[in-house]
């Protein structure tokens, strides 16, 4: 089958629509995992996506709506824990991952929860998106792409100079905490499209080659939402001529791409 | 321009963190026009004393004003930020790009735009300006993040003075400076305080350059003023 064929079928179409999307708007969140200092947040907030599912499969719900749920509290409650604990952003994230994690455990031991089911809700495919995630990312997509363009010039301060936002009167907090609630959310999708492991794919690594080319924000924001659109779209066509597996090449074809950035861009 | 005789008046300021005290009884005042450079070992004081004047830390006792109102609450905000630039020593080094003309006129942030209001042509013309004052007009689309030492210090300049503040504090603008890149920068920060006629500030190591470029020298030992000498220029 060519890639005309592939994208006759419905689930290839949805596929294709649904890597756009996230491509082209979740990878802008990149920015905001690298000025906050969130890569443990990504971990942390999977961890709560188990103990949710965990919590879900023990109380006989549906184990991916409570992962979800789980995430979305959690990075609700990240930047407030943050700043009442006083603790680096990667700190508390090391915090609840461990805590989540003994807890999840707890559970199977006790609920007698099956820990491969939970653990199955890591392993992602773009090609098993519902009608409903995909509105779902539409809708993320759009509000990630207006908090962008509401809160530009706040945004570009934060990620300039923090102590200088604060002083200029920006609510960095608020700011900080709400975009901490869509790089939740974020996550939540990416964990379903290309599994728990590979996220940085979707979310980290467009943001990093762009910043190699960009002189400004605006070039940066275009370049990372491009290179993010070419790494999910790419990767899902590239799995479907040649056969490989969807979220693993959507990975690969971002480290191409950063790779490609760093050897142009020493 | 307002009519008050001092820029900063300082009267039985007491300052620190939970039970330890940083500032005990601090009395100075700084003239309108004035350069006042703090001297002071590390602990000293120097920082806890900006962060008062600047309301980022509560202080315990006495009285600060600024240009006479009197701003010990911590209420008149808006109003101090349009009043005070300030540079911090930490250079700003984002980890994303940033061109010279969008990180001066972030300064402006909060007088004319914010959130959906756009800068305007004017907001646009003053970054211009003021770029051109601190000779930095040349590098007006370069990132930020290829600026040297010294050109960098002299956007943060920028960025602080791009409001029309009547005072400026600088929290030792010259550290990691080379002799040229200092030289460059005493120069910017002469002709900004005429251009401006700003009452100044500075947080400084090294008491050689504070004489060279300051009207006072205020010592500062274990929260205390220690000296205060006018320069005899």
């Amino acid at each position: 089958m060519t890639v005309i064929d592939f994208l006759q079928v419905p689930i290839f179409q949805r596929a294709f629509i649904a890597s756009l999307l996230a491509g082209g708007t979740m990878s802008l969140l990149g920015i905001v995992i690298t000025t906050f200092n969130l890569t443990t947040i990504r971990f942390a907030l999977m961890h709560f996506g188990l103990l949710g599912g965990a919590i879900g499969l023990a109380l006989g719900a549906n184990p991916l709506t409570a992962a979800m749920a789980a995430i979305a509290i959690g990075s609700l409650l990240f930047g407030p824990l943050t700043d009442k604990l006083k603790l680096d952003t990667g700190l508390t994230g090391a915090f609840f991952m461990t805590g989540t994690i003994a807890l999840a455990f707890l559970l199977f031991y006790k609920a007698g929860v099956p820990a491969l089911d939970v653990f199955g809700l890591f392993t992602g495919s773009i090609l098993t998106l519902t009608r409903m995630d995909l509105w779902f990312i539409a809708i993320l997509g759009t509000v990630i792409v207006a908090t962008y363009f509401i809160f530009y010039r706040e945004l570009q301060l934060i990620f300039y100079d923090m102590e200088q936002a604060e002083w200029l009167g920006v609510p960095t907090k608020r700011i900080r905490n709400g975009l901490l609630f869509l790089t939740g959310l974020a996550i939540g999708v990416a964990m379903k499209i290309v599994g728990a492991l590979l996220i940085d794919a979707l979310i980290l690594l467009s943001a990093m080659a762009a910043s190699r080319f960009a002189k400004n924000l605006i070039q940066l924001l275009i370049l990372t939402s491009f290179f993010g659109m070419i790494t999910t779209t790419g990767g899902l066509l590239l799995s479907m001529v040649f056969d490989l597996p969807t979220g693993a090449t959507i990975t690969l074809t971002g480290v191409s791409i950063l790779l490609v950035s760093i050897i142009f861009k020493k | 321009m307002s009519s008050s005789h001092y820029a900063i008046e300082l009267s039985k300021l007491k300052m620190g963190y939970g039970h330890h005290i940083v500032l005990k009884d601090i009395n100075f005042n700084i003239k309108l026009g004035e350069f006042v450079s703090i001297l002071g070992e590390n602990g000293a004081g120097k920082t806890t004393l900006f962060k008062g004047i600047l309301q980022l830390l509560p202080i315990m006792d006495g009285k600060i004003k600024i240009l006479e109102r009197d701003v010990t609450k911590g209420k008149d905000k808006q109003w101090l930020r349009s009043q005070i630039g300030y540079v911090p020593q930490k250079q700003s080094m984002g980890k994303f790009p940033i061109s010279v003309f969008d990180a001066v006129l972030l300064g402006r942030w909060g007088t004319s735009f914010s959130y959906l209001k756009r800068p305007s042509k004017e907001d646009k013309e003053i970054v211009e300006e003021t770029l051109e004052i601190v000779d930095l007009s040349h590098m007006i689309h370069q990132d930020c993040r290829e600026l040297s030492g010294g050109q960098c210090q002299r956007l943060n300049i920028a960025r602080a003075i791009v409001r029309k503040p009547q005072v400026l504090l600088l929290d030792e603008p010259t550290t990691h400076l080379d002799i040229d890149s200092q030289a460059k920068l005493d120069r910017t920060i002469d002709i900004i305080r005429q251009q401006y006629n700003l009452s100044i500030l500075m947080i400084s190591h090294d008491q050689h350059h504070a004489e060279s470029i300051s009207d006072r020298l205020v010592y500062l030992k274990n929260g205390e003023i220690l000296k205060n000498v006018e320069m005899v220029q």
